[in-house]
């Protein structure tokens, strides 16, 4: 391997550096690279379609002779199934199958789990029936509350092993010990000893509490399953993952993972709770292909509301216990114990803001254990655990802050080594007006004005976890002077299509309506899940890869063309090529290629470098961002408003400014809506959630929505060859902390409690009684 | 602005007090009744269901007849038995405006409508923006705004806006942010486009005035 130097940094902090490129690997974009189309603010290219209503998504899709399948699911959230009584449904009209999913003896986990499910030529014939299905239940004790499911008096949710789902692309914190009754620990995460650090030292400890929150993308979980014979089945799914959806599939039916081809050509959105052919509490894709097979027509089941608040995911809740100290600016100790409960699932933890943002405090304990409930499970959902530790922890910093007397931003100053997170502290003070805005919010508390403002930072911490190999492209020059790339990745929402387009173009400087992207689609060549924040970083060197060598080989052909070597080819911005005095447009070149196409296949290999800073010791870029928060509160209502974010993120090389601020938008409005509006309410009396729908589940909507004001920071980290890293997860994760601070700042009170609602914002001052706690 | 006269699907719910859906239910919209064949036997004149009842309305400018179920919603129908599937359904009770179209000029939340409200009606879908294939000039705002994200709110956000944009033709200025936010308060939207739309409406009524 050859050593090849590139320049990476950000800003004017950029320096030369030598790396091994892998062999076949182009050589990365680095910070002297002048390119053309990627990172210039490019609509998408399905624009027009969506705007039109063309744009099919799985639960557009109509086949011919396609039925409708509903689900009937469990009432109560602790049962035993005594008997599925099926022949009232049987007989309503246009009920084509009905079959139990449970059967007599199973147990019920939560209100909301599978039971039977029934199929018909209309859905408002399915949910006919599937109200008809009678299923008498043996009730067992439950417990919903959190704080008492960690207790030994309460009753245990699993009885055997807990089967653990992972969601691609999300590195959990996994397992770390054996459960104590319905509590299981996660592996804690450790350095040097708390209990010196905090000998001396000014110490500040307090307990915070987040809700469970839903994922609610505007597209309910389902899937179309179409048996082609008994061997091939095809599927439309509304999916993150078209190849988990395919192996799932495959090993359920027992078939070849190519004899299932899985199709999500649109998709309204996932947020964290779309992977595999299942919902995370529901097996709709098995169900819907059993019901095909079994009737020999195609089936198609969409969750409805209902169904997808209760049983496709959650974002678990936590009571944190957060204690930290410091001498001055700096800590000197930081602890979380913590307890969450992601239902019947596993997954509460409270991400990394506390462990490894603040590097320079030398003793850290991060203890974090799952409970479980009787509740749906929860899943991954946009930077699992990292909100909910972010709000306790930064709001606990600026508590530590007032205690020592420092400014929040000094004290994050102090404390972090991030080179990209400290600039984006103080170029964000500046452009915020941090100081004077901090005055100005001093004078009306001291005064007791009614309206306060207040403001409040925090940081955002990420890693890129670009894969290797796991996206295979094809790039083909075809006949017609097109470039097409396939590659069976499917679109969320970010617009990968349009950034896959652009690496196109740039590598063939080629205008961008030339450039063919086919994708959404198992046959196109494998690819990642849209999780984790690393598709762009793990298909778009892959592209490039698949793009460059395709060129090569271009090239081959144009010299053969001009009678000249390879090495002589000139290749002109319009498209001319020359060598040796002869020329030759592109499009007659590609005229003359022998066949249809000229193409080249190429992956990408691991991760080489990790400028400016490593994630977590990993070899990979860890990624940084930093939110400036202004609120207005009405200390006579309890109204908190969020009026403005200043969101400054690093995704390492920004490949198109357009659908990149849209996705930063998207995590801003997400934490705005974590912070002050969403909360699944159980009533735990009877164990089932009071508000599974959209009206009484409150999402933040346009006038819930701050101005959002966006700084990207290209970093170049020489860590794949486009330079690209995440954005989708970072740019959620401080949101809600950095409100949680700025209403500290108004009120001089902490609101410890998410969502900060009218009543706890009151109760922080002192007006009202405290509410009772989540547990 | 409502027609009372015509079955809503929270105005049947109101008036039995259940949320039984009764199995025949009397059309009164002016001028249909009488032109209903029923397929269901022993039913007054005017009556339908609880079988499929022919229904006929413009949609898109097109004239169209379907038969429909008198508890089929209009979202349902569209969708359905219309393969018009521009208009999405999200909460199917009102909640989030995904399903907005406009129901003789007016924007309605297509699942709270029974299908056979439109009898004689006019219907436009966001299918039906478009001139012959040219995209309005908040279509092609929305494009380059980036107004669209996952893409599941903006039939119902452009169909908000439309309607917005027509309210106020005559107007001859340009929209405040204000007025746009207000006209999108009930369009949910999860992946966070609502600055983008609300750019994408404020530059197409510039472009207006
Ligand atoms: S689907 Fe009609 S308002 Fe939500
Ligand atoms: S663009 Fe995805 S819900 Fe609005």
């Amino acid at each position: 391997m050859a050593k090849t130097e590139i320049k990476v940094g950000f800003g004017d902090q950029v320096k030369a550096v030598s790396v091994e490129l892998p062999k076949g690997e182009a050589k990365p974009w680095d910070a002297d690279a002048q390119l053309e189309v990627v990172g210039k603010p490019i609509p998408r290219r399905d624009g027009a379609l969506k705007v039109s209503g063309r744009a099919k998504y799985t639960y557009d899709v109509n086949l011919p002779g396609m039925l409708y399948a509903a689900v009937v699911r469990s009432p109560l959230p602790a049962a035993k199934v005594v008997s599925v009584d099926t022949s009232a449904a049987e007989k309503i009209a246009g009920v084509k199958a009905v079959v139990q999913v449970a059967e007599k003896g199973d147990a019920v986990l939560f209100a909301g789990q599978d039971v039977a499910a029934v199929v018909a030529e209309r859905p408002e014939q399915a949910w006919q029936a599937a109200r008809a299905v009678k299923v008498e239940y043996e009730q067992r004790r439950f417990v919903t509350r959190l704080a008492f499911a960690a207790t030994p008096d309460a009753p245990l949710v699993h009885r055997g092993a807990v089967e653990e789902r992972r969601t691609e692309g999300h590195v959990t914190e996994g397992g770390g010990g054996d459960a104590q009754g319905n509590k299981r620990p996660l592996r804690p995460m450790k350095k040097g000893d708390v209990s010196k650090g905090l000998k001396g030292a000014t110490v500040h400890e307090a307990v915070y509490e987040t809700q469970v929150q839903t994922h609610s993308a505007l597209e309910t979980h389902g899937i179309v399953a179409r048996w082609d014979d008994d061997e091939h089945l095809t599927v439309w799914a509304s999916t993150q993952s078209i190849f988990s959806v395919r192996d799932e599939l495959a090993e359920v039916f027992d078939l070849k993972p190519t004899n299932v081809r899985v199709h999500t050509d649109y998709l309204g959105g996932g947020f964290g709770a779309k992977f595999g052919a299942s919902a995370p509490g529901s097996r709709l894709g098995t169900i819907a292909a059993r019901l095909a097979k079994q009737t020999g027509a195609p089936v198609k089941l969409m969750c409805d509301r209902h169904e997808e608040q209760v049983c496709t995911g959650n974002r678990p809740d936590s009571i944190q216990t957060v204690k930290v100290a410091g001498k001055g600016t700096a800590l000197t100790a930081i602890e979380v114990q913590s307890i969450g409960t992601a239902g019947i699932g596993t997954g509460a933890g409270v991400g990394r803001n506390a462990f490894a943002v603040y590097t320079k405090c030398p003793n850290i304990l991060v203890d974090s254990s799952d409970v479980f409930t009787n509740a749906g499970p929860g899943t991954a959902m946009r930077a699992p655990g990292h909100p909910q530790g972010a709000f306790a922890f930064e709001l606990a910093l600026d508590e530590l802050a007032t205690k020592l007397g420092v400014d929040p931003i000094e004290l994050r100053l102090a404390n972090d080594e991030h080179p990209v997170r400290l600039w984006q502290f103080e170029e964000g003070a500046k452009r915020f007006d941090w100081k004077a805005k901090r005055a100005e919010s001093k004078r009306l508390r001291e005064g007791k004005a009614r309206i306060r403002r207040g403001c409040g930072v925090a940081a955002s911490i990420w890693g890129d976890f670009g894969r290797p190999k796991a996206a295979v492209v094809t790039c083909s020059v075809l006949r017609d002077g097109s470039v097409e790339i396939r590659n069976g990745v499917q679109d969320i929402g970010t617009g990968i299509p349009t950034v896959l387009a652009q690496i196109g173009a740039e590598v063939f400087t080629r205008p961008l309506d030339t450039i063919i992207v086919r994708y959404g689609d198992s046959e196109l060549g494998s690819s990642v899940g849209s999780g984790g924040s690393q598709t762009t970083s793990s298909v778009t060197p892959a592209v490039r890869n698949a793009c460059e060598d395709a060129k090569e080989k271009f090239i081959e052909h144009v010299a053969e063309l001009l009678g000249a070597k390879p090495a002589d080819v000139s290749w002109a911005n319009d498209g001319t090529l020359s060598a040796g005095g002869a020329s030759i447009t592109f499009a007659q070149a590609c005229k003359k290629i022998p066949g249809e196409s000229i193409t080249a296949t190429a992956d990408r290999p691991a991760t080489y470098g990790n400028h400016p800073m490593p994630f977590l010791g990993a070899p990979m870029p860890q990624i940084a961002g930093v939110q400036f928060a202004e609120v207005e509160v009405d200390t006579w209502t309890g109204v908190v408003r969020a009026k403005h974010v200043l969101a400054m993120h690093d995704c390492g090389r920004v490949m198109n400014r357009l659908t990149c601020t849209s996705q930063v938008n998207g995590g801003v409005i997400l934490g705005t809506s974590y912070a002050l509006m969403e909360q699944r309410v159980m009533d735990h009396d009877v164990g089932r959630m009071l508000n599974p729908n959209l009206e009484s589940y409150k999402i933040c909507g346009a006038a819930d929505t701050p101005e959002i004001e966006v700084v990207l920071t290209d970093v170049y980290t020489g860590a794949n060859n486009t330079g690209a890293a995440g954005i989708g997860e970072p740019s959620t994760i401080p949101t809600a902390a950095a409100l949680a601070c700025a209403v500290f700042d108004a009120l001089g009170e902490p609101v410890r409690r998410l969502p900060m609602t009218p009543s706890r914002v009151l109760a922080a001052l002192g007006a009202v009684p405290a509410p009772k706690g989540l547990g | 602005m409502a027609d009372r006269s015509a079955l809503t699907r929270r105005g049947l719910f109101r008036g039995i007090g259940s949320a039984t859906v009764v199995a025949s239910c009397t059309r009164t919209h002016p001028g249909t009744a009488t032109n209903t064949p029923s397929t269901d036997a022993a039913l007054s004149p005017g009556e339908i269901g609880p079988s499929p009842s022919r229904l006929s309305f413009e949609l898109n400018g097109k004239a169209v007849q379907v038969d429909v179920e008198p508890r089929t919603t209009l979202l349902d129908a569209l969708r359905v038995d219309l393969d018009t599937t521009g208009t999405k359904k999200v909460c199917d009770r009102g909640a989030c405006s995904a399903c907005t179209v406009l129901v003789d000029g007016v924007q309605r939340n297509s699942c709270m409508m029974l299908a056979h409200d439109v009898e004689g009606r006019t219907v436009t879908t966001v299918e039906g923006l478009a001139d012959d294939g040219h995209l309005t000039v908040l279509q092609r705002k929305f494009v380059e705004h980036d107004a669209l994200q996952c893409g599941f709110c903006t039939s119902g956000m452009l169909m908000s806006c439309s309607a917005l944009l027509q309210r106020t033709a005559g107007r001859g200025s340009a929209l405040s942010k204000e007025e746009v936010q207000d006209a999108i308060k009930g369009n949910l939207c999860r992946c966070g486009t609502y600055p983008h739309v609300i750019a994408a409406v404020l530059d197409a009524s510039k472009e207006r005035a």
